[in-house]
């Protein structure tokens, strides 16, 4: 490493990261040189330049920071030796960010943070520039535009995400600072036509999505956007349609999601911002599907368990597996296919099996899975 | 045929519980997996040769983790392999001499370690394993003396943290310990 010195802050959250990423930048000759984060919402920054330097830049980041978040660490590393290959070294490459201000909002859950970005992207002429998640199900949102547009955006964002669950952070960079492309979230790839209205279901756990979205899907005419997976645990089902349509898929599928296991929030978005679809509805990665099969679904909160659990599984009855999916947060799903008697049976087994090794979490069975939402499932 | 299963908090025990499976018994490493804070080893063999290697797996991960546990399957189904997410690597280059394993909360103290570790002794960080839940865990390796030399470093400097989890050292891992373990 040819810098003479490294400094490296680590936050709870990243409003606060971004925040003191920024005045480091500004308050000294440093330059971002890389981040990582842990899961948890800890992430970390580091900067690059001479010890005094670094050593001003971090009292300055430590003081912004503790504003938006919480400092875990702030430390300098004189002639730094061995840590080229460390992982922060392989972070996002800069996206220089030009001249507009920087809003953020930060929430937890990918259902406030939607509905705050929805009412930002229609409050003010600002652009979404992508989400992202840090862990412990706490998630962020970029925008820019000129700085009246991205405080007016900033105050309806935090209003309308206060109203669907938690925020952590708003924060307003009036000028960000060079190099602070690198903290953002990818912006979004490709525009995406807005719709009638936008439908969202946040559950812990894989299992209670998917019968969420089973019954969501069943219960009118929509179409699925994508899944998006929020950490901590926490899984979103995104979907489109008329205003009533979706308006009926999203009691269905909240009244659904309650009976398999734990919902989060449920939320309609009426007119989605075309922004908010490019930025969080964008059509998601989709698998090819067996059509007419039973579907089961089983979630642990151990490896073994599930493991065990699907051994019994795929030996109790005449059924197939079709794959896994671990959505963080300590949770584990799997997924069979067969005839319905034969799923039922192998779910009868497999949750007998997966109680003696650790907590089960949840078992469902779907007699006839749509491909509509089958294809965009993660397992 | 039998696949033998060892679960711990953070990935430290795992990768210890690997080392010992593998040099007690007749035992192939599939690979492992993390579900956000636990993590899990896979290895396979004979219903015997799993027994004695789960054994000895368990005990190695006790010494290093926090909430252990361990099963075997025998006759397991096929598609219980595909359920591993991070299978071993067998291109992977094996780095001789010893290997040291250093585990805290948190990317700051991890660094900091590292840079103090490489420091003291003649020894280069392996691999950095992230498993969320905040679990950093750092792979040293260099020659025995140079290993157990910059393990006491590290050690020293993170035990003053809360943040410090656990240590390890293992003078002589098996090989395939870095196709699983290793820099992806």
């Amino acid at each position: 490493m040819s810098s003479p010195a490294i400094g490296i802050l680590e936050t709870r959250g990243m409003a606060a990261l971004i925040a003191a990423a920024d005045v480091m930048v500004k308050a000294a000759q440093v330059e971002i040189a890389g981040r990582h984060g842990v899961g948890s919402a800890w992430v970390t920054v580091v900067v690059e330049g001479e010890v005094a330097a670094i050593e001003a830049a971090l009292r300055a980041g430590q003081e912004e920071a503790a504003k938006y978040g919480e400092v875990v660490s702030a430390e300098v590393i004189a002639r730094p030796e061995g840590l080229d290959q460390m992982p922060h070294r392989s972070a996002a490459p800069d996206r220089p960010l030009g001249t507009q201000a920087l809003g953020i909002l930060e929430t937890r859950g990918l259902t406030p943070l939607i509905a705050g970005a929805d009412a930002m992207a229609k409050a003010a002429a600002v652009s979404l520039g992508g989400w992202a998640s840090i862990g412990g199900a706490v998630v962020h949102t970029a925008a820019r535009g000129d700085v009246a547009a991205v405080q007016t955006a900033l105050d309806a964002g935090l209003a309308a995400a206060a109203q669907s669950g938690d925020v952590i952070a708003t924060l307003l960079i009036p000028h960000p600072a060079a190099g602070l492309g690198r903290m953002l979230p990818a912006p979004p790839a490709a525009e995406v036509a807005s719709c009638g209205a936008l439908g969202v279901l946040e559950t812990t756990g894989y299992v209670a999505m998917v019968g969420a979205g089973d019954a969501a899907v069943k219960s009118g005419q929509i179409e699925v956007s994508r899944i998006n997976i929020g950490t901590g645990g926490r899984v979103a089902l995104l979907f489109k349609g008329n205003l009533d349509d979706v308006q009926a898929a999203v009691e269905a599928g909240a009244a659904a999601a309650r009976q398999v296991g734990e919902l989060n929030a449920s939320r309609l978005v009426s007119r989605p911002a075309p922004d908010l679809m490019a930025c969080f509805a964008a059509p998601g990665p989709r698998k090819e599907r067996a059509n007419g099969q039973a579907l089961g679904l089983i979630e642990t909160r151990s490896s073994i368990g599930l493991a065990m659990a699907m051994d019994q599984m795929l030996k109790a009855a005449n059924v197939e597996y079709e794959g896994s999916y671990k959505v963080g947060y300590f949770l584990t799903a799997s997924a069979v296919r067969g005839d319905v008697a034969a799923v039922q049976a192998a779910l009868d087994a497999g949750a007998v099996e997966a109680a003696k090794h650790g907590e089960l979490v949840a078992i469902h069975l779907i007699p006839r899975a749509y491909t509509q939402l089958t294809e965009y499932l993660s397992h | 045929m039998a696949i033998g299963m060892v679960e711990v908090e953070g990935v430290a025990g795992i990768i210890a519980a690997a080392d010992a499976a593998c040099k007690s018994a007749q035992v192939e490493l599939l690979g492992w997996d993390s579900i956000g804070g636990f993590t899990t080893v896979f290895f396979s063999g004979s219903v015997s040769d799993v027994g004695a290697a789960l054994r000895s797996g368990e005990e190695a991960a006790r010494q290093v983790a926090k909430k252990v546990v361990g099963a075997a399957l025998n006759q397991p189904e096929p598609a219980i392999r595909q359920y591993v997410t991070l299978p071993v690597n067998k291109d992977a280059p094996i780095i001789p001499g010893a290997l040291g394993l250093l585990e805290t909360q948190g990317y700051g103290l991890q660094l900091l370690a590292d840079d103090r570790m490489v420091k003291a002794a003649q020894v280069e960080v392996a691999s950095v394993l992230t498993v969320h839940n905040r679990v950093v865990c750092s792979l040293i390796v260099g020659e025995v003396g140079a290993v157990k030399e910059a393990l006491n470093v590290g050690r020293e400097l993170a035990s003053g943290s809360a943040k410090f989890l656990t240590s390890a050292f293992i003078p002589r891992p098996v090989p395939q310990l870095f196709q699983a373990f290793g820099r992806r």
